[in-house]
């Protein structure tokens, strides 16, 4: 350009002989400067493709987006109210979808099968509606088809069997696909089992389900007045509506069957009441952590969600869209992303999603990460939860993500099929007509202080349901803390509370046979009964920190037990003539009530010897714990604080025990794990335990001293 | 006869091409409806061009290709992609490597000076490779180990080939990732990474001449690389059947079947995936139908052929219904198999085929990423970028006699792999 500007005839000349000698590229290499990036050229213009709506004569509306650039068309047929619950019913939309040309009024699904592919057409069809795609000069044949499928399916008995039957099937390939399953059951956490949104089918619901039903549903749910007709591609309003006019505008409404009531339920020919849900779930509670077991898992499937109020057409749905790419939707620059990945390695991809719906939104954090480190990313995705409510993104997290979204808006207008979803989105959410036309301003104004306010109102990491499909005896007591609850809920593979398998125990057995047996393995009751004191001592590590504790027994009813780290005393506990005292760092009390009960009882290397005097032991059965068949034995000890033990059914060691105790500082779970049972003068004791109680501690015990005299000055009070 | 055989309606995706001095190949295409452009760089390398001491090399190498260059600084790559309203990705398989940007139609300069810094003189430091080492192993645990019936590719390889590089995943080894040393990537890069080794794309809302002016200018100066010796290892025939079982945490079991096919881009390579296509290619194809729907065998059901540079697999893989066993779900799928082996295909069964392939054609090429893609690899492997529109002739002009005697010659039970996947519980 430079050259140009000066009409130097000798430069130019020279110039134009260098480039006969050297080509071009020697004279444009010196255009550009690679130490940076080019700047852009001036934006393009985004336009939205135009559309053609009309309504047919028995209520449904058309919709053409004509496109001819490619000689393809394809249509979607929609069908849109309100949700409702299905209970018992849940699997039936399924199966209606599924069913859906699976026999016609005039063909069988072999013969629909066949003239779909002879066109080399494409069709899919699902609970709400049926979409279908082929080259422009097939059309005019498929649509017939598209119609038959959507209007008159007869739902044939024995294609319903076959229906019914690969549902089952499909569903146990469900439940092997960890993805799957945490999709399936955050759902349920986020919604609630009662919410539409948050139903989920069981093999037992498929069961339910009849094909009656499904002829009901399709009848309910499949009505021109409620539905959409979308033509996308090489075809023009003329012409689609032509075809409408030989198909789905003589689809006549059915006779009325619903009877839709104030009350919220709507009364269906052949299903029964329905109850609409409207209603938006709240976040339940105190953030929770729950856990499908898969043991051997080499990764934990993360999910971390919670209902979200945010309308579509709400303003601050552009506010809440770049806060949650910023956080973690799409960009590979999102902090999520960089967090988990870039920075930490933990995975493969870390994401969010914030969908906003008219009924009700969802928030969901997911990822897939190395087993041993699932504590972690779940405190890493909080963190990064928490960092965007508390302080601004920066101006180059918001202009890049800006940038984006406005780049993907353009991108995706290339498929045509995008202006069709907008115009149907716009009548489906209500939105005003110019929603997506305006979009790109919208997003061009949110501020970082936008991005903080709608991250403070519709994030909730206090109040989330975390999930984790992954190995639990791996990971299950490391995740625990994480829960607000303190607690660790472990689900079945459809998010209902996990009920582990209970075998019957061999006949004649008892819960005291099996504490009886456990005291025989031990040494035997002469042997126990023998014990005058008791010195043990093990060790473990707190926070990185190596501590001992010392647990001292002298019988009968004297305990003392003292941690210690680097010499200095973190905690004791005292126990002696019915009184007991707790000694920590900030402070000296009194234990008292039912942790005191508790105490008096567990005053014995071996307190099981007083189980009977403590409250009425059942023996539920056998169960398989880590691979091991172990008895379960439930107390419901007379003050109320019940625990439960397993006992290995070989060996007659107990291998866990599960208490919930009630204390003065609040309620708290206890899990403690026994391995590793090794004779010490003739007793034998397990030399590593495993306890979580809040935090996780494994203790490894060092010495066992049996009736070598314990000092009485030992157990004393502070007074 | 002739009228099955209608033209296909799409017309040709026009491209204007040209080489760089130092041997890049270069096409460029027009499409003015959007305003946006690809940008793609496809190396004529992939896991087959590995060591067989550095298994995933090329794929892990991939992913370090995205810390930066002299010029860009480690993160910044995705940076400028994202910020400027694109998007970005790549991919590896056992015969080449594949980057690309979709970017608004103003910012193809920043499309081109990213791809050239990437090709002249990438740059990666240790905690990159540190970082993505360990983000590959969970790349692998995530799509092969924790996914059932994730491992089916590695297991069907491993058996079906024994000599050729084919025999390990493009996901490869952690083993062998570990001990990668500097002097491999100097290696890599310097010998697959170069001009004379690549096809540069650039599709989308663009002035071809434009086009041309910066990519000579970005790519002008990158220097070229030796010539390429691509090594020929010939795998010798598959002698006898080759059967194993494999416990995986499913319920359901499932049947693999592997047959060893022509390369891609050989006639037979076509009559092959016209087996495949009419063994599983819609409802009314002969596995759906029979296995689905009449004989109620099968939750999944789907034949490929896997188009490899050199001769490559047709995989046959189905899920059994609850109830149904492994043995009684494999017979099925011979019976299919034997039905086309000794029956002629009817016409019409083949004209069902051949309007599904011209469907497919315009579908792939909707979009203009796929556009770029398809005239990459089409240029890479089948010599000429052209063969993107006019691949579809060589699937027209198969015959039914083609397809039978596809059927009987690499279809053959004695010379096959086949996996049975049965859960774990069934172990003893």
């Amino acid at each position: 350009m430079s050259a140009a500007k000066r009409p130097n005839r000798l430069q130019l000349g020279v110039s134009l002989a260098l480039a006969g000698l050297f080509m071009q590229p020697s004279m444009t290499f010196a255009q550009i400067d690679r130490r940076k990036a080019p700047e852009p050229g001036p934006a393009p213009q985004v336009t939205i493709g135009d559309h053609t709506a009309m309504d047919l004569p028995n209520g449904m509306k058309m919709i053409v987006v004509e496109d001819h650039r490619l000689p393809m068309v394809s249509v979607e047929v929609r069908f849109d109210q309100p949700p409702h619950v299905m209970g018992d019913l849940a699997a039936v939309p399924d199966l209606m979808g599924e069913l859906l040309g699976a026999g016609t009024q005039w063909h069988t699904k072999a013969e629909i099968d066949e003239s779909i592919d002879r066109l080399g057409a494409r069709l899919s069809s699902g609970s709400n509606g049926v979409y279908a795609a082929s080259l422009k000069k097939h059309f005019d044949k498929l649509l017939p088809i598209v119609f038959e499928v959507t209007a008159r399916s007869t739902f044939p008995a024995e294609e319903f069997n076959k229906a019914r039957d690969r549902y089952l099937s499909a569903l146990k390939q469900r439940e092997d696909d960890p993805d799957a399953i945490a999709d399936e059951v955050a759902r349920t956490l986020a919604y609630g089992k009662g919410h539409p949104y948050g139903e989920v089918v069981t093999p037992e619901l498929v069961d339910k389900a009849a094909r009656k039903h499904v002829a009901a549903y399709h009848k309910f749910h499949f009505r021109p007045e409620q539905g959409y007709l979308v033509f996308v591609g090489d075809i023009t309003p003329a012409e689609a509506r032509k075809l409408a006019d030989r198909s789905f505008a003589n689809w006549e409404v059915p006779e009325v069957v619903t009877d839709r009531s104030e009350t919220g339920r709507i009364s269906v020919d052949g299903l029964g009441e329905l109850r609409l849900m409207l209603k938006v779930p709240r976040a339940g509670g105190v953030r929770s952590v729950s856990i499908v077991d898969r043991p051997g898992a080499p990764q934990s499937v993360v999910r971390v969600t919670f209902p979200v109020e945010l309308n579509p057409a709400d303003p601050r749905a552009a506010h809440a869209q770049v806060m949650n790419t910023i956080l973690g939707g799409g960009v590979f620059n999102a902090r999520l992303m960089q967090n988990l990945r870039e920075d930490k390695a933990f995975t493969y991809g870390a994401y969010c999603s914030l969908q906003a719906d008219r009924y009700v939104g969802r928030y969901t954090a997911s990822t897939s990460v190395r087993t041993d480190v699932t504590d972690s990313a779940i405190t890493e995705i909080m963190y990064e939860m928490e960092r965007i409510r508390e302080a601004p993104v920066t101006e180059e997290e918001l202009t890049l993500v800006k940038n984006y979204l406005a780049g993907s808006f353009a991108r995706s207008l290339e498929d045509p099929r995008t202006v069709a979803r907008m115009v149907l989105r716009t009548y489906i959410d209500g939105l005003p007509p110019d929603h997506y036309d305006t979009y790109l301003q919208r997003l061009e104004a949110v501020t970082a202080e936008d991005v903080r306010r709608a991250a403070m109102v519709f994030l909730n990491p206090d109040q989330a349901s975390v999930l984790v499909v992954g190995d639990k005896s791996a990971i299950g007591n490391r995740i625990t803390p994480l829960s607000y609850r303190k607690s660790l809920a472990q689900l079945d593979v459809h998010g209902d509370p996990y009920r582990e398998e209970v075998l019957p125990a061999p006949p004649g057995m008892t819960a005291e046979q099996v504490v009886e047996k456990y005291l025989e393995a031990c040494g035997g009751s002469p042997t126990i009964a023998g014990i005058r004191d008791l010195h043990m001592r093990m060790t473990a590590t707190m926070q990185g920190i190596p501590v001992t504790v010392d647990q001292y027994f002298s019988v009968p009813g004297k305990r003392l037990t003292v941690m210690r780290a680097n010499g200095q005393e973190l905690q004791r506990e005292v126990l002696a003539d019915g009184r007991a005292q707790r000694t920590s760092p900030t402070g000296t009390e009194d234990i008292i009530e039912m942790e005191l009960e508790d105490m008096v009882f567990e005053a014995h290397p071996f307190p099981e010897e007083r189980y009977a005097e403590r409250g009425r032991m059942v023996l539920p059965g056998v169960v398989d714990l880590d691979g091991r068949k172990a008895y379960k034995v439930v107390m419901m000890a007379d003050n109320g604080n019940g625990f439960t033990e397993y006992y290995d059914m070989e060996s007659g060691f107990k291998l866990r025990r599960e208490e919930f105790r009630t204390t003065a500082q609040g309620n708290l779970n206890i899990v403690t794990e026994y391995q590793d049972y090794r004779p010490e003068n003739g007793i034998q004791f397990p030399h590593l335990i495993e306890q979580v109680a809040g935090m996780r501690m494994v203790l490894t015990v060092k010495e066992v001293a049996v009736n070598e005299g314990l000092d009485p000055a030992l157990f004393v009070f502070e007074e | 006869m002739l009228a099955t055989n209608a033209p296909a309606q799409m017309k040709p995706i026009a491209f204007t091409e040209f080489d760089l001095d130092n041997g890049l190949h270069v096409i460029v295409h027009e499409d003015r409806s959007t305003p946006i452009v690809a940008v793609s760089v496809m190396y004529h390398v992939g896991s087959k061009n590995e060591r067989e001491d550095r298994r995933g090399f090329a794929h892990f190498f991939e992913h370090l290709l995205f810390e930066g260059s002299e010029n860009i600084a480690r993160g910044e790559f995705s940076k400028y992609v994202e910020g400027a309203g694109g998007v970005l990705n790549a991919n590896t398989n056992g015969d080449r490597t594949y980057y690309y940007e979709v970017l608004p139609s103003n910012q193809l300069e920043l499309g081109l000076w990213l791809e050239s810094e990437r090709m002249m003189h990438a740059r990666v430091d240790q905690v990159g490779i540190d970082t993505q080492r360990e983000v590959v192993k969970e790349e692998r645990r995530q799509r092969y180990e924790n996914q059932p019936y994730g491992s089916i590719l590695i297991e069907v390889l491993k058996r079906a080939y024994t000599v050729h590089p084919y025999k390990w995943p493009t996901i490869g080894f952690m083993e062998d990732l570990n001990a990668a040393s500097e002097k491999d990537y100097k290696d890599f890069y310097e010998t697959y990474y170069v001009p004379n080794n690549a096809v540069l794309v650039v599709a989308g809302d663009v002035d071809p001449k434009e086009a041309r002016r910066l990519v000579e200018a970005y790519f002008g100066p990158i220097a070229r690389g030796r010539d390429l010796t691509r090594r020929q290892v010939e795998e010798p025939v598959l002698k006898g059947e080759v059967r194993d079982v494999v416990y995986d945490n499913i319920q359901l079991p499932a049947v693999v079947q592997a047959y060893r096919i022509p390369a891609y881009g050989t006639p037979d390579f076509y009559a092959v995936d016209m087996v495949n296509r009419l063994l599983s290619s819609g409802n009314s194809s002969r596995l759906q139908k029979a296995l689905k729907d009449e004989q109620q065998k099968a939750l999944y059901v789907g034949a490929f052929s896997f188009p490899f540079e050199d001769p490559g697999l047709a995989i046959a893989f189905a899920i059994a219904n609850a109830g149904v066993d492994a043995q009684a779900l494999e017979e099925a799928m011979d019976a299919e198999v034997l039905r086309l082996q000794q029956d002629l295909v009817q016409e019409e069964e083949l004209a069902k085929l051949k309007a599904q392939l011209e469907t497919e054609q315009v579908m792939d090429n909707a979009r203009i990423a796929g556009v770029a893609s398809n005239l990459a690899s089409a240029y890479t492997f089948l010599g000429d970028a052209r063969a993107a529109s006019t691949e579809i002739e060589r699937y027209l002009a198969i015959t039914p006699k083609d397809i039978q005697r596809a059927a009987t010659t690499y279809f053959n039970r004695d010379s096959r792999v086949v996996l049975h996947y049965l859960p774990k519980s069934q172990k003893n």
